[in-house]
């Protein structure tokens, strides 16, 4: 698996030891000490995927994914120092695509990046979903809402994407978790919830109400055409 | 006695003897006006009778005197007789009262040349009787008064007056038992707080009052609260800390053991020993490391449930492909299998990993997992973890769950891979969905890790918040 990440770390021993996992395994690492530091590297070379640590000197980890979402999509992973809701929550809200948690394992960590790396879809599916005045055109990779572009993250796109292909069906959250994470994740229905937020407030008219993506309650989400 | 009762009887009490006393003395006063009144009119009376017979009796024949003698009863309650020249003479209205209804110490009396009165009952009515001798002649005149209306008047009255002191008791009693709830309500405010304190909301405090005489207990007891929530804070965050800042090297370590075991090859039959064993504590000490985060963040209520409700079919069959139990055969009642559970997944799946890490590190590994119907059937349901055994000691069946309980089975193989707090944790996750977990034996002398957790039917109940932490 090939691919180039930006590791924005502050942690000198994590950073390089993380280098030299993540080279082993055949990726491009390029390394940030600080969010101001990663977003100056980023713009001079793009990543395939960002790796921020939340506690970092000068502007935090959560700021820092926030300022690359408004250049980018790249898949952003977040290292939070706890499970806690709130943590994880904010890395979510703030853009992030995914997390680990501290203390983690490389092989851990790996799997994420390879999932996120792996996501381009290659199931058969129309060229063109439509609901309501939104338009996904998986092929391309776009969403348009009233025929004007929306901007969402990989993740976020996939998940549109799930969601599209299976009209008026309950998708549990373990099956989106499947499905667009990818990769052998228990019950962590935050990732889901938290996108699903996120993909709200950008395709719906009223996201505090919404009329398209729906939840149902104890058992997912479904598509309201 | 309580405090509230007694003050309660030393009010009424007090408010009784206050109403009696008040109520004799007023009975007594009006009394001795009542009959001083009374006295006098008829004295005045008898004297005025007395009188008129004196001046008529002398002309008057002896078969008329019962005719005069009826003419003196002015307001018909009183009867007369005289005594003249040694004769007895009675009214004709009142026959029945003749000289053999008058005292005879005061008919012998009067007859010396005394005039007297006295008091005494007749027929069981209250009387006065006046004895009157008339000077000069031999007459002697007696006249009875009946003091009926008089006995009726102090009998109401005292009635009044008892209902009086009754009333005031009662009153007494209640305004002690009003002022005492009033006094002892900041004490139940008090021992409330301290209730709620040691269920474990520790930031309850009491409202800061006015009341210059509860202001200082108010004070010292909520300083009391500050000190203790922010001991309990440090402690608690203690190990917290510790524990984060074990977080990094920690990274770093097993991130660069990686790299070295992915390099493993390069390195001498010792070197790669060495570097298994490396490995081995490593992995060991990063879960001990995670269980004391979990344990803490238990222990500082800094922990959330994100709750799901999920059938509980559904749910062990996620475990046992996903989850924690992954690749143990699932046993379902299908009695059960629709009843619905408020979880927190990621806690359930912890549950689950710990016993099945619990059960590989004592018992020979789990062997199933099953799902059975609680008690009651309808809103209890158990999610049933066995091993190979060998099963629990008795006594050892509570201390397990304990934090680093090292039991009999310390000595163990595998007993050195353990945290010494996967059972505690366990036992802190269930705790928080409000069910409860244990140890039994099983038919062939394996262990049954029972978690017993509240279910219910569909659409029966919304998400509980009382499964949050307190």
């Amino acid at each position: 698996m090939s691919g180039r990440i930006l590791l924005v770390e502050d942690d000198e021993g994590i950073r390089v030891s993380l280098r030299l996992a993540l080279e082993d395994e055949g990726y491009d690492v390029d390394e940030a000490g600080s969010g101001e530091q990663a977003l100056e590297r980023f713009a001079e070379q793009a990543a395939d995927v960002v790796l921020i640590d939340i506690m970092l000197p000068g502007i935090d980890g959560f700021e820092t994914c926030r300022q690359l979402r408004r250049v980018s999509a790249v898949p952003v992973v977040m290292v939070t120092a706890r499970t806690d809701t709130h943590d994880v929550v904010a890395g979510l809200e703030a853009g992030a695509d995914d997390y680990v948690t501290k203390p983690f394992v490389a092989k851990e960590l790996s799997a994420r990046i390879r999932a996120l790396l792996r996501r381009v879809r290659s199931v058969d599916q129309p060229s063109v979903l439509t609901f309501g005045r939104v338009e996904v055109r998986p092929d391309e990779g776009t969403v348009r809402r009233d025929s004007a572009e929306v901007h969402c993250t990989r993740t976020e796109f996939r998940l549109l994407c799930e969601l599209a292909a299976n009209p008026g069906k309950v998708l549990s959250r373990e099956l989106l978790l499947d499905r667009v994470w990818g990769y052998d994740y228990f019950g962590d229905g935050r990732l889901v919830d938290v996108h699903i937020r996120r993909l709200r407030t950008k395709i719906e008219p009223d996201p505090a109400n919404p009329r398209h993506i729906l939840t149902v309650r104890g058992m997912g989400y479904k598509l309201a055409v | 006695m309580g405090l509230r009762a007694r003050v309660t009887v030393t009010f009424g009490l007090g408010a009784l003897a206050l109403s009696a006393s008040m109520a004799a003395l007023t009975y007594l006063t009006a009394r001795q006006f009542i009959l001083h009144q009374r006295e006098t009119s008829v004295l005045g009376q008898a004297y005025v009778n007395a009188s008129l017979v004196r001046s008529t009796l002398p002309g008057t024949s002896a078969d008329k005197i019962p005719q005069l003698l009826d003419s003196l009863d002015t307001e018909g309650s009183s009867h007369s007789v005289v005594q003249s020249d040694g004769r007895w003479y009675a009214a004709f209205a009142s026959s029945f009262f003749t000289e053999n209804q008058i005292p005879a110490e005061l008919r012998t009396l009067v007859q010396t040349g005394t005039p007297a009165q006295q008091h005494y009952q007749l027929n069981g009515h209250p009387e006065l009787v006046v004895g009157i001798p008339v000077k000069g002649e031999n007459i002697y005149y007696f006249e009875a008064f009946s003091l009926d209306e008089q006995a009726r008047t102090l009998q109401i009255l005292a009635l009044v007056l008892s209902g009086a002191a009754l009333v005031t008791t009662l009153a007494g009693a209640t305004i002690g038992r009003w002022a005492s709830g009033r006094l002892l309500r900041p004490l139940g405010d008090v021992s409330q707080a301290a209730e709620t304190i040691a269920g474990g909301q520790l930031d309850t405090r009491l409202t800061a009052t006015d009341d210059a005489d509860l202001a200082p207990l108010a004070d010292s007891f909520n300083r009391m609260a500050d000190a203790l929530q922010e001991r309990i804070r440090r402690e608690a965050r203690f190990s917290s800390d510790v524990s984060h800042e074990l977080r990094s090297p920690l990274t770093t370590l097993s991130t660069s053991l990686g790299v070295l075991q992915a390099h493993a090859t390069d390195l001498s039959p010792r070197g790669r020993q060495a570097l298994d064993l490396l490995a081995a504590e490593l992995r060991r000490f990063q879960r001990m490391v995670g269980d004391l985060l979990e344990m803490s963040r238990v222990d500082t209520g800094s922990t959330d449930l994100s709750l799901d409700e999920v059938e509980v079919g559904e749910l062990a069959r996620q475990m046992v492909t996903a989850g924690g139990a992954r690749g143990i055969r699932l046993t379902v009642d299908p009695a059960v299998s629709d009843l619905r559970l408020w979880v927190d997944k990621r806690r359930i799946d912890r549950v689950l990993t710990n016993l099945v890490d619990n059960a590989g590190q004592y018992a020979g590994g789990a062997t199933g997992l099953s799902v059975e119907a609680g008690d009651p059937p309808g809103s209890r349901v158990r999610l049933i973890v066995s091993d190979r055994g060998p099963g629990v000691a008795p006594e050892e069946r509570q201390q397990i769950f304990e934090r680093f309980y090292r039991g009999q089975a310390a000595g163990q193989r595998g007993a050195t891979e353990g945290t010494g707090l996967g059972l505690a944790l366990v036992a802190e996750h269930v705790r928080l969905h409000g069910g409860t977990v244990w140890v039994e034996d099983g038919p062939d002398g394996e262990n049954r890790f029972v978690i017993d957790l509240p279910a219910h039917r569909d659409g029966e109940t919304d998400m509980p918040t009382s499964t949050r932490r307190p």
